[in-house]
């Protein structure tokens, strides 16, 4: 790779606005009789922005829903031109924000490969080259033949992330397709990361993950209503956002503090942490049983719902998810749905944790929403003996000397 | 502007033209345009064929349009008289008509990848023309046996004329295709024009059956008649296909001339509009 300059990505002034026309209907009518005066407010979703991303680092983007950062990403892309400053884009630049868009679903595989390589600016030539590799990595040997159309959603998915993976840019945007995928995949998908980043390459990460940006980031911008907050080392930056986050939020009383805070708009309503008998807790104690309690308006879903949690200790350390599969989607309900997933025994150590919610359509393709770290709660030790370390195994001691 | 910088090699000019993107595109037209169709390609014959049989019996037999005798081929039919500027003509109308939608329909690609647009509307013409060639030559085997010789000398001529019209219709496909991003009226309007134009366009009756003698405003019928850039090409399609005769000079220069103006044109205007379409599409 040559590099010519420091950076990667040169950000001067950038601002980009939008216009919000009030009235949709946007003719060629309206526009002659309003005399091209057709009413609009401008809106600056990126404005004054300068940031410097240097060749082979790994950079994340975080900030709040509506932050900017998804238009500052189709920016660096060259979707969207800037409106002022300018964005300075240095190598062969490759976006992931939506796997699989250029895929049309009545052609194979194989034909979406070259169509998809094509669109992402490869030559037949140079697909034909990797094209094997293309297809062993997303796993889909057998049926590489098959109109897309008949794929399940995670094929589909793993052929779009394949075809964008082996483009080998010098600098890779990814915007939150990591969720995708089972388990397997997403971690061949993070090997891989790791391995580009060895490469030297490039990676802009833009997530709402904050775990995946603080373990796969080295440094890190905040946006916050389309200008910098903050940029620097990940952990800093994660943390100054944490706290300037819970500053705006509804503050809870007690332990339970709410993070991100749910707003009017969510489809979430309410997480909370339920005993035994159905009444509200703010802790547990470990190895006792718990619900965690989600409630969400599935008349606004438009579509069945999968719920997914995730449990992380205070220090980020991600401990489990799970999601609702089959459960939530068998109500069928206009209204709230109240989804439970009840733990015999909450087999963790006692410490400070946090829930995640977030809500998938019902292939788990794409997140409808998702709240990090919405409920912070504490397990409390219980029983006398002193453990330590991250799972509690619940076990019984015993000693005996005599027949030895 | 894809064409100001000046290609330096034949890779440059690779990626300048966008060749496999374009390849690709316009595969993928032509690959699902009859998936899951029991008929398929079938179709395509089927549409010129139902057109000749009905605007035969209408324009031929009751209302007794007479062909122009070809002169010198002394061809003398209704049939072969309509298909050598039809064809061209279907080509013309599914090419606006696709391209039209070729960035309003991908709308899902051009707000999630960055690539040139203009390849979008491009590749759609792209795709009818390939079905164009097929017929055409369809056709010339049906004027070799009705002329009893194959006119393969005629083949270049044609050619170069339906190069020609294919720069046309991407010239004009990259000026509607961007402009309907931002009036959705163009695309309607496109629809209620393609017909009159049809009418004011010789197909369906020779040219001289245009008046030459009466005026409108102080300018003759015939002369304002050949504003319409696509009286030169049927024209200039029924010398090379059913006279055989090489078109005049004038022809060819008003062809080329609207060519170059048409596509100029529709690059400019294309570029200007294309640094917004993710945001209004």
């Amino acid at each position: 790779m040559a590099a010519r300059g420091p950076n990667a990505i040169a950000l001067d002034g950038l601002g980009k606005k939008f216009r919000l026309t009030h009235d949709r209907n946007w003719t060629l009518k309206a526009t002659v009789l309003a005399g091209h005066r057709v009413r609009y407010e401008e809106f600056w979703a990126l404005r004054g922005l300068d940031l410097e991303i240097p060749h082979g680092s790994t950079f994340g983007i975080i900030g709040g829903n509506g932050s900017g950062k998804s238009t500052l990403l189709k920016v660096l892309a060259g979707i969207l031109r800037p409106d002022e400053g300018t964005a300075t884009v240095d190598g062969r630049l490759s976006a992931l924000l939506e796997l699989g868009a250029g895929f049309h679903p009545e052609l194979t595989g194989r034909e979406n490969v070259y169509l998809n390589g094509a669109i992402l600016g490869f030559t037949s030539r140079e697909i034909r080259r990797r094209f094997d590799d293309i297809v062993g990595f997303a796993e889909l040997d057998r049926f590489i033949d098959e109109p897309v159309r008949n794929y399940s959603s995670g094929m589909y998915v793993r052929l779009g992330f394949s075809v964008a993976i082996h483009v080998e840019p010098e600098i890779l945007l990814v915007d939150e397709v990591l969720a995708v995928g089972d388990h397997a995949f997403q971690k061949r998908c993070l090997d891989r990361f790791a391995q580009l980043k060895a490469e030297g390459r490039t990676i802009i990460l833009v997530s709402h993950d904050l775990d995946m940006v603080g373990w796969l980031c080295e440094q890190t911008a905040w946006i916050q209503q389309g200008t910098l907050r903050a940029a620097g080392p990940s952990p800093e930056v994660i943390d100054r956002f944490l706290d300037g986050g819970a500053a705006g939020a509804p503050t809870a009383s007690g332990p339970r503090r709410r993070f991100g805070g749910l707003g009017p708009d969510d489809l979430v309503r309410s997480v909370d942490l339920v005993d035994a008998n159905g009444h509200d807790v703010d802790g547990v104690g470990s190895g006792r049983p718990v619900r965690f309690r989600v409630r969400y308006d599935a008349g606004r879903a438009d579509e069945p719902v999968t719920v997914a949690l995730g449990l992380y200790r205070a220090d980020g350390t991600h401990v489990a998810s799970i999601n609702s599969g089959a459960a939530s989607r068998a109500v069928d309900g206009n209204g709230l749905v109240e989804v439970d997933y009840a733990i015999g025994a909450l087999a963790v150590q006692p410490g400070t944790y946090e829930l995640s919610v977030a809500l998938h359509d019902h292939s788990m393709r794409t997140v409808m929403e998702r709240h990090t770290h919405l409920v912070r709660f504490e397990v409390e030790p219980t029983g006398g003996d002193h453990q330590n370390g991250l799972v509690a195994l619940g076990g019984t001691w015993s000693a005996r000397s005599d027949g030895l | 502007m894809p064409l100001s910088r000046l290609p330096r090699s034949r890779r440059d000019l690779h990626v300048l033209l966008q060749v496999d993107l374009l390849v690709n595109l316009t595969l993928r037209d032509l690959r699902s345009k009859y998936k899951r169709s029991a008929l398929g390609w079938s179709w395509s014959v089927l549409n010129p064929l139902v057109a000749v049989v009905v605007y035969s019996a209408v324009f031929s037999v009751f209302l007794r349009i007479q062909p122009s005798v070809g002169d010198p081929s002394g061809l003398d039919s209704y049939a072969v008289f309509l298909l050598v500027t039809l064809l061209p003509w279907q080509f013309h109308v599914t090419s606006l008509t696709e391209a039209t939608r070729a960035i309003t329909a991908n709308a899902p690609l051009v707000t999630k990848i960055y690539f040139p647009r203009w390849v979008l509307p491009t590749s759609s013409v792209l795709a009818r023309f390939l079905t164009l060639l097929v017929e055409m030559a369809v056709l010339l085997v049906l004027i070799a046996v009705l002329q009893g010789h194959i006119t393969f000398q005629w083949i270049p001529v044609l050619l170069a004329l339906m190069l020609l019209q294919l720069l046309f219709t991407i010239g004009l496909a990259l000026m509607i295709s961007a402009a309907n991003v931002y009036f959705r009226d163009v695309q309607h309007f496109l629809g209620v024009a393609l017909a009159p134009w049809m009418f004011l366009t010789p197909i369906l009756y020779p040219l001289n059956m245009v008046p030459a003698d009466k005026e409108f405003l102080g300018i003759g019928y015939r002369t304002l008649y050949q504003l319409n850039p696509m009286v030169s090409w049927a024209k200039a399609y029924r010398n090379v296909l059913y006279d055989l005769r090489f078109p005049s000079l004038e022809r060819w220069l008003a062809i080329v001339a609207a060519t170059g103006i048409v596509l100029a044109i529709g690059f400019r205007v294309f570029n200007r509009l294309e640094p917004r379409m993710a945001e209004e599409v």
